[in-house]
């Protein structure tokens, strides 16, 4: 089992941003279900935030419904971290690849 | 000997200018143009907008003195005399605030044609009823903008982007003096003067100074070291 | 990267996923309704937004004095973090306040210090990027002034609004939902601590690409 988990991190972190893609993926797809459920579930909201007028001085706000802002700032948040995720997770592949190059072209040259 | 470094370097730096005149000029002009853009910008019916003067003085001010703080250091980068300053037995914050007091006398110099050409295109010579409270904002806004700017412009004169740099990461950090400086000018051309307003913008200033000027002593040795 | 780094990063995305259902079984907020739900994930934003801005600013101040380069790499990590944190937080409280509050943008003291500050961690950056071989001091030199500029700030924006009646009052944000909103600050930070260990180790990684070139050279 040990060895297992060893040789799977070991081929995982070569393969760090097609892992990070399908994780992604994958979580932004059950989020977005989460989401939805959410929002159909509590239907009646948007009538109370109708009638809300949170100053008094306020003119009644347009009727941009609130359900299409929550998903919208979820979504946001979840897209975001996921590009700094890929981002990160390319820039070190690159970098781990070169390093790796570079010592195993030493070590064939006698580190000359 | 701390005193007298300063002394020199302020003086070094003042000969310089008035011999050639090189900053004084270009900056000064660069400033009357910025105003006289505002003044077609905003000037509607030949009417100047309300409360307008103070803060498109103080943008003047900032955007020359952005301009005064690149060129000051650039003419040290080109004659590589900022490594001579460096390696002079004279302490390091010595050399930092003989370039901010140099710097600051420079805009001094612009504010003294600036104010009343503001005061001029967009009626507020109000602002000159009260010709101690605004010395005592002009100075302290003044010194605030150029302790910071001065310890930026110095740490960027190796840098590649210098130019661009010195702006985006100046203006960040000089928001609390343009407030305070716009505010407390803004104060002065109230028609009823508010003496508790201006004194507390005018604090502020001077607190900002105090911290930032003695920061920037402290950090200057170590941000200049390689 | 080190042994933990894996199961915590599935035990990140799994609390991410629970997150909407925990959400969800948050007390209906009566006032503001369901686009008070944003709440739990803008409040954790802002939180790791001013914890990045201090790991930043602190890491800074040592490698000043210090010159050790891991305070540097900690120093950009944080910066990194901090921005993108902070523009999490600048784009959830808009939409948020566009239906709590009517409009999208209040000159609000919270709101306009974080915009200032994201700014200048915005700058960091760029210096970092652009600045050239020898950036490192002048950056930390940056987030110092940054971090000690944060009081004025707050000052500043907060009585330049007074003098401007405002236009709408911010309600005092109520600090416990209890325990979904625990919940969402746990996730949040865990993933700040697993995005802050991948940066770091992109500096090392890039240090030590440096040291093997140089060697090479020898």
């Amino acid at each position: 089992m040990r060895v297992l988990t060893l040789s799977i991190f070991h081929w995982m972190s070569n393969v760090t941003a097609a892992i990070l893609r399908r994780v992604g993926i994958f979580i932004v797809l059950i989020v977005c279900c989460g989401v939805l459920a959410d929002s159909t579930a509590w239907a009646q909201p948007p009538e109370q935030t109708k009638t809300y007028t949170p100053i008094s001085e306020l003119p009644p706000t347009e009727q941009i419904p609130a359900a299409r802002l929550l998903v919208a700032a979820y979504s946001f948040v979840l897209v975001a971290v996921f590009l700094y995720v890929v981002s990160v997770g390319r820039r070190l592949t690159t970098v781990q690849r070169e390093v790796e190059r570079l010592e195993a072209d030493m070590k064939r040259t006698g580190r000359a | 000997m701390f005193i007298r470094a300063v002394w020199l370097i302020l003086r070094k730096d003042l000969t310089v200018e008035v011999r050639s005149g090189e900053i004084a000029y270009t900056t000064l002009f660069f400033a009357v143009s910025c105003i006289l853009i505002f003044a077609f910008a905003l000037v509607r019916d030949g009417r100047a907008p309300e409360d307008g003067a103070a803060g498109l003085l103080w943008i003047a001010i900032a955007f020359a003195g952005t301009l005064a703080l690149g060129r000051a250091f650039e003419r040290e980068r080109q004659a590589e005399t900022l490594r001579a300053l460096l390696m002079a037995p004279a302490a390091r914050p010595a050399v930092y605030l003989g370039k901010l007091l140099g710097i600051v006398a420079l805009l001094v110099g612009v504010e003294a044609v600036l104010v009343p050409l503001v005061a001029l295109l967009f009626e507020a010579r109000a602002m000159l009823a009260h010709p101690v409270w605004l010395a005592g904002i002009l100075a302290a806004g003044t010194i605030g903008f150029a302790s910071v700017g001065t310890l930026f412009a110095a740490m960027l004169i190796r840098a590649r982007t210098r130019d661009v740099l010195l702006p985006v990461l100046l203006y960040p950090v000089i928001v609390p003096v343009m407030i305070a400086a716009v505010r407390g000018t803004a104060v002065l051309l109230q028609p009823e003067f508010d003496a508790q307003v201006a004194a507390f913008w005018l604090a502020l200033l001077a607190t900002f100074d105090v911290v930032f000027v003695t920061l920037a002593l402290w950090t200057f040795e170590p941000v200049m070291t390689d | 990267m080190p042994k933990w780094f894996q199961p915590a990063a599935i035990v990140c995305a799994a609390m991410f996923a629970a997150t909407p259902f925990v959400i969800a079984s948050a007390p209906f907020e009566s006032t503001m309704g369901l686009v008070f739900k944003i709440f739990f994930y803008h409040m954790p934003s802002a939180w790791m937004f001013l914890l990045g801005g201090i790991v930043c600013g602190v890491a800074s101040v040592r490698y000043l004095f210090s010159s050790d380069a891991r305070h540097d790499r900690t120093a950009w990590a944080a910066a990194e973090l901090t921005v993108l944190f902070g523009l999490l937080t600048l784009v959830t409280g808009p939409l948020w306040a566009r239906k709590a509050w009517g409009t999208w943008w209040v000159w609000d003291v919270r709101v306009t210090a974080s915009l200032v500050s994201w700014m200048i961690a915005v700058a960091y950056l760029l210096l970092r990027r652009y600045g050239g071989p020898g950036s490192e001091k002048l950056a930390a030199g940056l987030a110092l002034f940054g971090m000690a500029n944060v009081p004025f700030i707050y000052i500043s924006v907060n009585y330049w609004r007074t003098i401007h009646p405002a236009t709408s009052v911010v309600p005092t944000l109520p600090v416990s939902m209890g325990g979904p909103l625990w919940f969402c600050v746990a996730s949040f930070l865990l993933l700040f601590v697993l995005l802050f260990k991948m940066r770091v180790r992109l500096e090392e990684q890039r240090a030590r690409l440096d040291a093997v070139y140089l060697s090479l050279d020898e």
